[in-house]
């Protein structure tokens, strides 16, 4: 039996059913949202044993209430799920790489990134400039397929995200978007009186309008609403656009690994299925040219969405089932592990049906994505060749100099 | 309750689905497939899936759960699954 207090903040649990190996990763990451007294969560090597450490003492009734928060994600997530199968696509880990240190310290120490909050951070014209590279290849990927540019907002409807059941997969994520209310004590009485302690800003929750937009999690979503409730023109589309994409991950917010704000580039493809799925396989096989040009190492590999504890089990086992899920995993040499950096990704006829989005046939579109994160591509380059440009490979360095 | 597979008919799957999937009696033809009403969509079959582990004991995994998408073929593995390995619900 483990002291359950071994230190003054930790705090280690038996959970009620052993965490299979494929689960703890999952079930680590939604640790990090059961209490804001949680400051981090590891489960041991053999799902027997959950850790967590608390930015304060715990007493008698805290515990117990903290044990059975835990004991329920436990449950939720692990009783009578089904293992999910691991597809490699392409294996390119082994590709030899210069750099074994994480790139942070440095970025951090050149002022090339500037931490503004957690899983908030500026960027330099270091990062800048390899992202606008980065970014160089996916408007070609983008062009190859005659994806007509848009640009979205980077806030988003709340009635959108409940029509696509978003709140419900992923409510954890979500980043609520409010302002003052139309009145003007209220208005006046911030002005006066606002100020920021350790807990943010001092505000009455009362002075804040209800929330009718939050901040949008994915770039994808704005085209199909702009595309909900009638035909589709031409019967298939392709498209792309950037943007800004926010997803709070509590204590998971790292580096630029996982930031709450960061930026994607998609390209969407909307129409039958068979479009949908060739066009998504043509993306991987251009994409594994450039990868290769650009010196990668990398995996191919299904996965699946971090869906909340109580959709966790079916979604991700469905997910799993049909293949709807791939990423783009770079290995980041520095803590023998890797990032996932993009991903090919399928939604059958979730959108069309939800958003009735039809094809001439009547029946509802097929609609995927392949996704990239601006930030963490940058840096699963500089983690595999490091901040001196002489490492890198020649058609990175050429571009770039 | 645990039923035995290779008595089931079409027409005690087509019950199953539609109690399953709330969905009226008469939608549910023989040959409904995954995606052919709203409700048979990835949460729907996911109920689908775990009903037929409860009913049948039926082995749910990433393979059955991409194969029993349409009720022939729901069928069909019920036919072939052999009663005395059919673990208990």
């Amino acid at each position: 039996m483990p002291d359950p207090l071994r230190a003054e903040h930790v705090f280690e649990i038996i959970p009620a059913l052993t965490i299979p190996d494929y689960l703890v990763g999952e079930v680590q990451a939604k640790l990090a949202y059961v209490d804001e007294a949680i400051s981090g969560a590891h489960i041991t090597s053999g799902g027997d044993c959950i850790r967590l450490d608390l930015n304060q003492p715990c007493d008698e009734p805290q515990r117990l209430e903290l044990e059975e928060k835990v004991q329920r994600v436990v449950t939720s997530m692990v009783k009578g799920a089904y293992k999910l199968k691991v597809q490699v696509l392409e294996d390119y880990l082994e590709r030899p790489l210069p750099y074994a240190y994480n790139p942070m310290d440095e970025l951090l120490a050149r002022g090339e990134v500037s931490q503004e909050t957690a899983g908030v951070f500026s960027l330099g014209p270091l990062l800048a400039r390899l992202i606008n590279y980065f970014e160089g290849h996916f408007l070609n990927l983008a062009a190859s397929f005659g994806a007509a540019p848009y640009r979205f907002p980077t806030l988003i409807p709340a009635r959108y995200l409940e029509r696509v059941n978003y709140f419900r997969a992923f409510p954890h994520s979500l980043t609520f978007v409010t302002h003052l209310r139309e009145d003007l004590d209220a208005i006046d009485h911030f002005a006066q009186h606002a100020a920021c302690d350790e807990h943010g800003l001092n505000t009455p929750p009362g002075s804040f309008a209800g929330i009718q937009a939050l901040l949008s999690p994915a770039v994808c979503y704005h085209l199909y609403f702009s595309l909900a409730d009638r035909p589709l023109p031409g019967g298939q589309l392709a498209a792309t656009a950037v943007g800004n994409c926010f997803r709070y991950e509590a204590i998971n917010l790292t580096s630029l690994e996982r930031l709450w704000n960061f930026t994607m580039r998609e390209v969407i493809f909307v129409g039958p299925k068979e479009f949908v799925l060739e066009n998504r396989e043509i993306a991987r096989e251009r994409m594994r040219s450039v990868f290769e040009q650009v010196g990668l190492a990398y995996r191919v590999e299904s996965a699946n969405d971090p869906f909340f504890i109580g959709e966790f089990r079916k979604q991700a086992a469905f997910q799993s089932a049909f293949q709807l899920k791939f990423e783009i995993r770079a290995r980041l040499p520095f803590k023998d592990s890797t990032l996932a950096v993009g991903s090919y990704n399928y939604h059958q006829d979730f959108f069309g049906r939800n958003l009735n989005i039809t094809l001439p046939d009547g029946t509802p579109a097929h609609t995927g994505c392949v996704a990239f994160g601006l930030e963490r591509m940058a840096f699963a380059f500089l983690a595999q060749y490091g901040l001196n440009p002489a490492a890198w490979p020649v058609a990175v360095r050429e571009a770039l100099l | 309750m645990n039923h035995n597979p290779q008595s089931s008919s079409v027409e005690q799957i087509q019950d199953m689905l539609a109690e399953t999937l709330q969905v009226p009696r008469q939608e549910i033809t023989p040959d409904l497939a995954f995606g052919d009403l709203p409700q048979w969509d990835s949460m729907g079959h996911m109920e689908v899936m775990m009903r037929l582990e409860e009913l049948y004991g039926i082995e749910i995994n990433t393979e059955t759960i991409a194969q029993l998408t349409s009720i022939p073929a729901i069928y069909a593995a019920l036919a072939q699954q052999d009663p005395s390995e059919s673990r208990h619900a």
